[in-house]
Formats: structure tokens, sequence, C-alpha cells
């Protein structure tokens, strides 16, 4: 754990020195401030695993429930990553599996497996701004929006957070117009996030509710999707948290999908 | 001192008064507030209408206008590029309008498409994110379209020629202006596909405004004409204006009333002024007319008024009472505007009254002697050479020597109308409040040829089995007395909540909790047998949880499938959207797109998982408007092509039928809900309940005319034409073929109390006329010189007050004025043909003690 910490903060020296030399000014560069927000949000250790809780309510504060298990493997810093999702709740869609090969440049590769009908399909991407298994959540924002496709542009810095607006590149494929992050200056979490559409309306947040110090890494443990038009929201809690434990890119294998990998999906025992 | 008196020696101070009352009623009027929503024919408190809002709630529905757009043009219809551009534009416009529900706003450029790429690839994408560009892409869109059912016929026709986007709006009354705004964009687009506006709101909210004009238009006009056929009849613009004063006077201080006591003005009160304006004319017309007749110049003016007054106070006292009664008979049916109207109208035949007998005596003490004078000597000789006064004299003669035949006529008639009321329809459709040229009819004419219906209704299921949570908690208990300390203080509280009982809709996240409470206990847990404790109890909870989603389980996908076969079969429901049609859609495309697997799987993980696959869509939100997000209660929505309550009835019993065929399995209760279901309950409801006020008001007509000529074979001969006149209006109703609708159910009472005041002014003048004649034929002749003139003039007066509603552009509006004056013209014969007849053939019956009232 300690030893993560200190290869961090040698990672970043240069820019750490830079903050000591310049003050806050220092960062101002949007791009630069994106970078490290994408590492710090999706990058954390080489890989990891988590277990999520997820409550889904609509504008009347009806429920559903998703519990489900994530792995994570770092292709590359910043580049190509490997997810395995499998569910575990509710019981009806346990051994649900997507197994997703995001690509920096282009489309992700997708595929999922449905035990109650013993299938698996490969998904084409189409568009990564769809819902997440019915949550206020979309795909995108559990893997990650490429900072490529949009062009940023730093607002301010306020004592805490860096304020930045994004406007995508192509507009026909997203359902905003811009969106606002809060950049937390210490953790560079995106701390929130709020959507503009046409109107001129903020009609969707992301927030951080929780953060918490895992293997070195400033982890978010709680977050939530609000629909500010239609009301509800989904609630997003991590648990069982764990980074670089040496997952082999085999478990990211379509063979997965059949035949969970139990040894890397079962809850850490401490 | 009498009012009258009052009246006549302090005319100014009844000016005050009445100016006064006018004008603070009248303030209350800028207030009027408008309803038109049919849904207020029901009480709020009425169980349907709860369910109804209840499950619009359950579901997250909204009201909807619906915009059709049609290409009968092009080969393709409405699959070409350009019309798809202007759909897609049109989209994307009306997404941004104020009021608009934007996420369940249903539009081919708002689809989801889920499709096969190539062999074993799913895609997901909008159906239309761009508008297309080349006929290639637009045949792909009608490809695309072609395989999901749930579109077809509701977004897109099944002949291509025609598109809907289904606008959910936040509220109601927000219908109109947004259909105009929607208007105008159609208008702004390039294109050359025809556009319709409609949808049950947009026409109930354009009937609000249409409403309004016309209220501000047809009583003005029905108070001109009858001014117009006063002045013929009197030939003093000074002596009309009174009657005209006392109608407007009453009109607004009802209206004020109604205002001011907070009730909305609905379609049925908004015709309160109408119905006020010839009823508060006809005392003032007798009063008038006698004092025409007496005046003679000379004469003190002040003495004749007061004779003519008194001599009229019993039977004006008494047609405004039976009237009054007439409406306040509505109160018996549960219907709040017919409640309302009924309660106004009667309040302001009150009104009417008081401000005749003093009003009218106040006026006639401020006219100058020249004015008077003029009165007098012309209608002398007016009223005795006039066309009527001869005609009336013919038909007296007639009534009385053919006597015999006109029974035998009235006979026929009677037993022809009942055979006609035994056809008369039940039926309503708001649609059918506009006329034929409305573009709103136009429009339901031409969506419903297009598309499987723009008309809804719910059809709702829902899964209740208190049982299955008590046997899941027993078996948990007996579990749990294995656990250890720590273990069962934990679930002790989880297993019995404090809220009272689990009802079914916290049912889920009850065990939901339960799951994930029991998933962290066997985290925490480090003895393994209290691990494997946990673990059974946890498949005891997973497992009564899956159950309990009872609408997820196949076989009750099977039992949605066969009701929706059964509406299908009854012909008149265009289509039914419902929870299968999701699930097989989904299911053949993750199999491959074969048509054999557009089918519910077999179990209920496949169940599941193919609906977790629908919700990674962009619209999750879509599938809880066919279930609940706990699978205890589903929708089956119907798509019917008529608004006809009689359609949506034959619907009602056809499944009625069916239930008793293939009943539902147990536990699963079966509801109904939707603007069309609702309808039909307010009908049926105003049905029996006019029923019950026509037969209250009948008896207590009957005791009062009892009551008032002290024979109950008096009171039975004034209840002739009335009865007479209710038979033949109903009758014709249903000769004709005219839907018994809501205007034509109210005007049973208006027939009653109108009908029945000829009859009390003819038979007590009769008894009066038999006193100072001695003979019935004497007697008779006498009646057809200016008593039977008051009559007809009332008669013609109302009548024609009427017909300006010729000419409204709304329906009711035009069926009232069309029965009204039918009824007038009905009501006013029978009391001065069949009734002397009867008199000329039973009188000495009827009048027993002749002898007394000629010693009288």
């Amino acid at each position: 754990m300690t030893r993560r910490w200190i290869l961090t903060l040698l990672a970043f020296a240069p820019a750490a020195l830079a903050v000591e030399a310049f003050g806050q000014e220092a960062l101002s560069d949007a791009d630069t401030i994106v970078a490290r927000a994408n590492l710090a949000a999706y990058y954390a250790g080489d890989d990891g695993r988590s277990e999520v809780r997820m409550v889904i309510s609509d504008s009347q504060g009806r429920q559903q429930r998703r519990q489900f298990t994530v792995l994570r493997r770092d292709v590359e810093e910043g580049g190509d990553q490997q997810f395995l999702v499998s569910f575990s709740q509710p019981s009806d869609v346990r051994g649900t599996v997507f197994l997703v090969d995001k690509h920096a440049e282009g489309d992700d590769d997708r595929w999922l497996y449905l035990p109650g009908l013993d299938l698996v399909k490969r998904i084409s991407a189409g568009d990564k701004r769809t819902s997440f298994v019915g949550a206020h959540y979309f795909y995108e924002d559990v893997s990650g929006r490429s900072p490529n496709e949009d062009t940023h542009k730093f607002i301010e810095a306020t004592e805490t957070h860096y304020v930045l607006e994004h406007e995508p590149k192509d507009a026909g494929s997203v359902e905003f117009t811009s969106y606002i992050t809060w950049i937390d200056k210490a953790t560079f979490l995106p701390m929130k996030i709020e959507y503009t559409n046409e109107t001129g309306k903020v009609f969707r947040r992301v927030e951080v509710l929780e953060v918490e110090e895992v293997d070195g890494n400033t982890t978010v443990t709680a977050s939530r999707v609000s629909d500010l038009v239609g009301g509800g929201q989904t609630d997003m809690q991590f648990r069982h948290i764990q980074y670089d434990l040496g997952i082999p890119s085999e478990v990211f294998s379509e063979r997965s999908l059949r035949t969970p990998p139990r040894d890397w999906l079962q809850r850490p025992t401490d | 001192m009498t009012v009258t008196d009052y009246s006549i020696q302090r005319p100014r101070t009844v000016y005050s008064v009445i100016a006064l009352l006018v004008v603070v009623l009248g303030s209350f009027l800028t207030r009027t507030q408008i309803d038109t929503d049919p849904e207020n024919m029901l009480p709020a408190s009425q169980v349907d209408r709860l369910f109804h809002n209840e499950v619009k709630q359950r579901f997250a529905l909204h009201d909807a206008i619906v915009v059709g757009m049609v290409n009968e043009e092009d080969p393709d219809g409405i699959f070409n590029p350009r019309s798809l551009t202007a759909l897609h534009s049109l989209s994307r416009s009306i997404l941004a309008l104020e009021g608009v529900v934007a996420p369940d706003l249903m539009s081919l450029a708002q689809a989801d498409n889920i499709s096969q790429e190539g062999v074993g690839t799913l895609r997901f994408e909008w159906m239309m994110q761009e508008a297309p560009v080349t006929a290639q892409q637009a045949e792909e869109i009608r490809e695309k379209v072609s395989r999901l059912p749930l579109l077809t016929d509701t977004l897109v026709s099944g002949d291509g020629k025609a598109a809907a986007i289904y606008v959910p709006i936040a509220s109601k009354d927000l219908s109109y202006p947004l259909s105009l705004e929607i208007q105008l964009l159609t208008e702004s687009l390039d294109s050359d596909d025809t556009f319709h506006i409609t949808g049950l709101p947009v026409a109930e909210d354009t009937f609000g405004h249409d409403m309004f004009i016309q209220m501000g238009i047809s009583a003005p006009l029905a108070g001109l004409m009858i001014f117009l056929l006063m002045l013929y009849f009197f030939r003093s613009v000074q002596l009309v204006t009174v009657p005209m004063l006392v109608a407007m006077a009453t009109v607004i201080m009802s209206m004020g009333a109604l205002t001011a006591l907070g009730f909305s003005v609905h379609i049925m009160s908004s015709m309160i002024p109408i119905f006020l304006m010839p009823i508060a004319v006809v005392d003032s017309v007798h009063i008038m007319s006698e004092f025409a007749d007496a005046y003679r110049p000379g004469d003190d003016a002040r003495r004749v008024i007061r004779d003519v007054v008194e001599e009229l106070f019993t039977p004006m006292l008494f047609t405004s009472v039976t009237s009054a009664l007439g409406f306040l008979s509505l109160l018996l049916t549960p219907i709040p505007p017919v409640q309302v109207f009924g309660a106004f109208v009667a309040f302001g035949i009150l009104v009417a009254f008081v401000l005749t007998i003093t009003l009218i005596p106040a006026y006639v003490t401020r006219m100058s002697e020249a004015s008077l004078a003029k009165l007098g000597t012309r209608n002398a000789t007016v009223q005795n050479d006039g066309l009527l006064a001869r005609l009336l004299q013919r038909v007296g003669r007639l009534s009385t020597t053919h006597g015999k035949l006109v029974i035998a006529i009235a006979l026929l008639m009677a037993i022809v109308s009942a055979v006609g009321v035994t056809r008369i329809q039940i039926n309503d459709n708001p649609v059918r409040w506009f006329k034929k040229n409305h573009p709103i009819r136009i429009a339901d004419e031409v969506l419903n040829q297009h598309f499987a219906g723009t008309y809804d209704a719910f059809l709702v299921l829902t899964a209740r089995n208190d049982k299955a949570v008590e046997e899941f908690q027993t078996a948990a208990e007996a579990l749990l007395t294995g656990a250890d300390a720590t273990t069962r203080a934990l679930l002790e509280d989880r297993l019995h909540p404090k809220t009272e009982t689990v009802d079914s809709q916290d049912l889920d996240e009850y065990y939901g909790n339960l799951i994930a409470v029991l998933d962290d206990a066997q985290f925490e847990a480090e003895d393994p047998e209290q691990q494997d404790l946990l673990g059974r109890l946890m498949e005891l909870a997973e497992s009564a949880q899956s159950s309990a989603r009872y609408f997820q389980r196949p076989e009750s996908l099977r039992t949605i499938e066969s009701l929706q076969q059964a509406l299908g079969e009854t012909g008149l429901v265009g289509k039914t959207n419902a929870l299968p049609d999701i699930v097989k859609v989904v299911h053949r495309e993750l199999r491959g797109g074969d048509p054999d697997d557009y089918r519910v799987p077999d179990t209920t993980p496949a169940v599941a998982q193919s609906l977790l696959q629908y919700q990674s869509s962009h619209r999750p939100q879509d599938l809880w408007h066919m279930v609940t997000p706990d699978f205890s209660s589903t929708a089956i929505w119907l798509q019917l092509k008529s608004g006809d309550n009689q359609d949506m009835t034959r619907v009602l019993e056809a499944l009625d039928r069916e239930l008793e065929d293939h009943p539902l399995p147990a536990g699963v209760e079966l509801a109904w809900a939707g603007k069309s279901y609702i309808n039909v309950v307010w009908q049926q409801s105003m049905v029996h309940g006019m029923l019950k006020s026509l037969l209250g008001a009948f008896l207590a007509v009957l005791v009062i005319m009892t009551l008032l000529f002290r024979s109950w074979k008096l009171g039975l001969l004034a209840m002739v034409p009335l009865s007479l006149t209710i038979l033949g209006v109903y009758g014709a109703i249903g000769w004709i073929g005219k839907d018994y609708d809501m205007p034509i159910a109210v005007l049973s009472s208006l027939t009653l109390g109108l009908s029945v005041d000829f009859a009390i002014h003819f038979i007590s003048r009769v008894r009066s006329l038999l006193g100072e004649t001695g003979s019935f034929q004497a007697a008779l002749e006498a009646l057809f010189e200016e008593p039977a003139r008051a009559i007809a003039r009332n008669a013609i007066v109302i009548a024609i007050g009427f017909t300006p509603l010729f000419f409204a552009p709304l329906v009711p509006y035009i069926t009232v004025g069309a029965f009204m004056a039918g009824i007038m013209a009905f009501s006013g014969l029978t009391t001065l043909v069949l009734l002397p007849a009867i008199v000329a053939w039973i009188g000495p019956w009827l009048f027993p003690n002749l002898d007394q009232e000629t010693s009288k």
C-alpha cells in the first residue's frame, strides 16, 4: 500500500512541484487537468476489483436493486482497459456477465452472457450513452468517456476544485450540449458533473458522495446520478475494493463469460 | 305590506338594492374558472376515478396530445427522406416545448431499436437519430419498424402512410395552448405532408376554449332574440326592456353566485345563462301581457299592476317552485357538474321570481303617463286581431269539437313514443361534441383510419398473495431458531418491520433489504455453520422475492397474452400493447432474430434477463409504463378506434365473458382505467341518476300540483302535458337514432319544470273561468282569448329564444337548442290542444265542485 503511494507521488512529482512553485494558478490548462482526472477516476492501480450495490429509485421513490462485481485491468495507463461485470443480485439475473474491451481509440468491444438463455452475444457498441441495466448511469459513466470526445475549457479554480466546461465534438451523438465538472484539486477526482441540454437547463447530475483511501488510491465509495427533469436517481455503493491484484488478461476472455473466474470474483477475506 | 306594495312605493330603493346585488355578485365573474375535464363528471372520491388516477401514477402515464402526419401522395408513404426529416425536426422542436414530458415523448425520432448486426452480434441504437438522406435509408427505417410490433400501428401506420407523435403533457390544461404551438411548428416545416392534432385532452381543452366563446355569444344572442320577439308582441321598447333587465340581472346574479361559491364553469354550467334567459322572461311576459290587456288610459297604473301581480302571484310562485324543483332534482344525479347546474338554475329561477314581483311593479310605477297611454290603446287593437289570436281561437274550437280524436291521436303518439324510448341508444363521445367539419373531428377520423386507434384504455392486473409473505416469515423463523444470538438480533427486526404489515407495494423492497442484510451478515460471519444458515435464509428470501415478482413469470405473461388475444377478437380493439410484447421482441433478437423466437421464454430468469437487456436502452423507463418495478402489477394498453362509450362498453362486456370462460389465476385481480373507461363509468352513473332525478321530480311536482289544486285529479291532469312531452321528446330521440348523451339526459328535468308551467296556468285559468261563466264550453272559449295567448307567447318566446344555439359550433349546444324549441312547441301544443279536449270530455269528473266554483 505504502509502496504504491510512493510510486504515485514519484510519478507525479514534477506536477506536484509545479503546484508548489506557482501556487493555485499553476494548473489552468484544461486538457492537462482532464487527463489527470481521467487517470484518477478510471485508472487507479494497474487493476482492481469492487463490489457494487446499486439502488435505482424512480421519481416516486420506488426502488430496484442490483448487485454486481467489477474486475478491471488496465492494458495501458490512460489507454485501453478490460472490464468484467458479473451480476449476483437480483437472483433472477445472477450469472449475467458483461465483458468490455475498452479502447481509447475506436469503438469498444462488448460481450454479454445470459445464463437464463445460455447465450453469449456480442454487442455492437453503437451508442455508449444508453442506460446501464436500467440505472440512471450510462455505460459511458461506468467505463469512462474518452477525453478526446470533448473539447475542454478551463473556467476557474476555486479553493478546492478546478471547474471545467466541456463540449462534445460530435453534438449529434450525445443528449447534452455541454457539461461542467468540479475536479478536486488534491485528488483530481471529478466530484460533480452537471449536464446542460439544448434549452440551457441542467438536467442531469453525477456526484461523488463519499471517498475513501484504499490501497493508497483515493477511491470513490459512494456516488449518485440524479435525473433533474424526470426525477429519480441511482445510488452506487462500492465495497470490498482492492487494487493491484495482478489479475491476468485471460480472466477477461470470452471463456470467462460462461465460466466466471470465481477466484477473482470472490469477496476478499482480508 | 307585500314586497310588491313596497316596490310600488319605493321604486328607487328596489332599483338600488338590485343594482348593488348585481354589481357585487357580478364582480365575481372575473374570477370564472373553466373546467372541461370529463373526469370531473365523477366526484373526486369516486372509486373508479381514484383508481384511474392511481394507475396513471403507478405506471407514470400522462395525458397525451396525438400529432398525426399523413402522406397519401408518395408511393413510400411517410418513408421518404423529406417526410422523415420533417417528422424528425418536428419531434425535436416539440421536445423543447415547455409543459411537454420530454422523456416520455413517443415518436419514430425518439424510439429505440434493437437489431442484428451480422451473426451473433446485437445492436442497440436510436431508430432514427439523424433524419435519413437517401430513399435507401428511409426504406431501412421502414424495415426496422416492421420488426417492432410495439411501434407498428402505434407510431407508424401499417400501410406506411402515416406517422404519429404522442406528446405527453405535464398538465391537462396545457393541451390547448400546446396544440396551438405544435400547430405553428407544423406550419413552419418544409413538408407536403398533412398534419393533424387530436387526442382526448386536446378535444376537451379546445372544447373549453370554444365553450367560453360560445357563452359570450349564445347567451347575449338568445337575449337579443327574446327581446325582438317580445317587441313584436308588445310593440313597446319601454315595456319590453324590463323583462330583459330581469333576465340579465338573474343571469349575472346566478353566475356570480356560482363563481363566488368557488365552483368552476363546466360544460353544463356554461349553459346556465342560456337556460335562465328565457325562463326568467316567462313570468314577466305573463305580467306584462296581463297588464297591457288590463290597463286603459286614465287608469291608475299602480293599482292595475298591483292587481295583476296579486292575481298571478300564486300561479307564478307555483310555476317557479315547480321549475326550480325540476332542476333541483338534478341533485339526485351523482355527477357534480350536473348537480351544480341544477342547483344554480333553480336558484336563478327563484331569483327571477323575486325580481319579477319587485322590479316590474317598480318599473311600471315610474313609467310616464304618455307611455302608459300608448301601451293601453295599442294593445287593445293589436291583440284582438292578431294572427296568433285568430289561430288560437280556431285551435280552441277544434280541440273541443274533435276532443275524442285529439285524445286518440295523443294516445297513439304516446304509444309510438314509448316504443321509441325503448330504442334509445345510450352513448357519448367527447370528440363528437365538435361538428363534423371541426379540425379535431377530421383529425380523429383520419388518424383512426390509419392507426389502430387513438383512444386509450388500460386493463390493469394486480397480483396479491398475502399468504406467501406469512409462509416466508414462518419458514425464516424456523431457520432462525438455529442461529446464534447476533444473527437473530440482526434479523428479527428485519423480518418483522415495525410498520404494521408488509403490503404488496413494499414487498419487493422488504425482500431486497433483507437480502442485502443477509449478504453482509454472511460476509461477517466466521462460523461455517452460521454461514451456511445465512445462505439458506438468503435462498429462501431470494425465492420469495422472485415469486412475488409475479408478472416476470412466463405463465403470468401467457395469461396476459391470452387476455390480449381475447381483446383483439372483439374487433373493437385496434391493438393492445403489453409486457409480453417487449419480452418477445427482446427474446427474438437475443436468439438471433428468427420469427419463431418471437415468444415468451420458458423460465423466469430468461424473462428477467431479457428485460435487463431492454432496460439497457435509451429509454429504460418505458418498461414501467407496462409493469411496476416490483412486477406485482401490469397494464395492458388498449388502442381503440372509437371513443364511443358504447364501444368501450362492448369491450368491457366481451372481457367479462372471456373471464367467465377463462377465469384469472387465483390472487390476480383485474380492473379498468383510462379515459375511455372513465367516460363509460360516469355515463352509466348519469343514466341511472337521471332516471332517479326524473322520478323524484315527477313525484314532487305531482304532490305540489295536488296541493295547489286541492285535487289529485287536477294534479294528475297537470302532469299530462309534461308526461306526454317527455315521452314524445325521448321517443323522438329513440326513433331518430340520436345518442342519449349528457345534454339530452339533462333536458328531461328541464322539460318537467317548464311543461308544467303551462298546465298550471291552464288549469288555474279554467277553474276561475268556470267560476265566472258556469259552463265548460264558455270557460274554454274564454280560455282561448288572453290566457291561451299568454301561454302561446311564452312557448314561442322560449322556443325561438333558443334558436341562436343552432349556429353554435359545438354539438351539445345545438342539441339543447333544438330540443328546447321542440319541448316548448310540444308542451305548449299539448296544453292548448289536449287539455281542452280532456276537460271537454271528462270535465264534470275533474271539476266535481262546479256548483261551488260557480257560486264563489
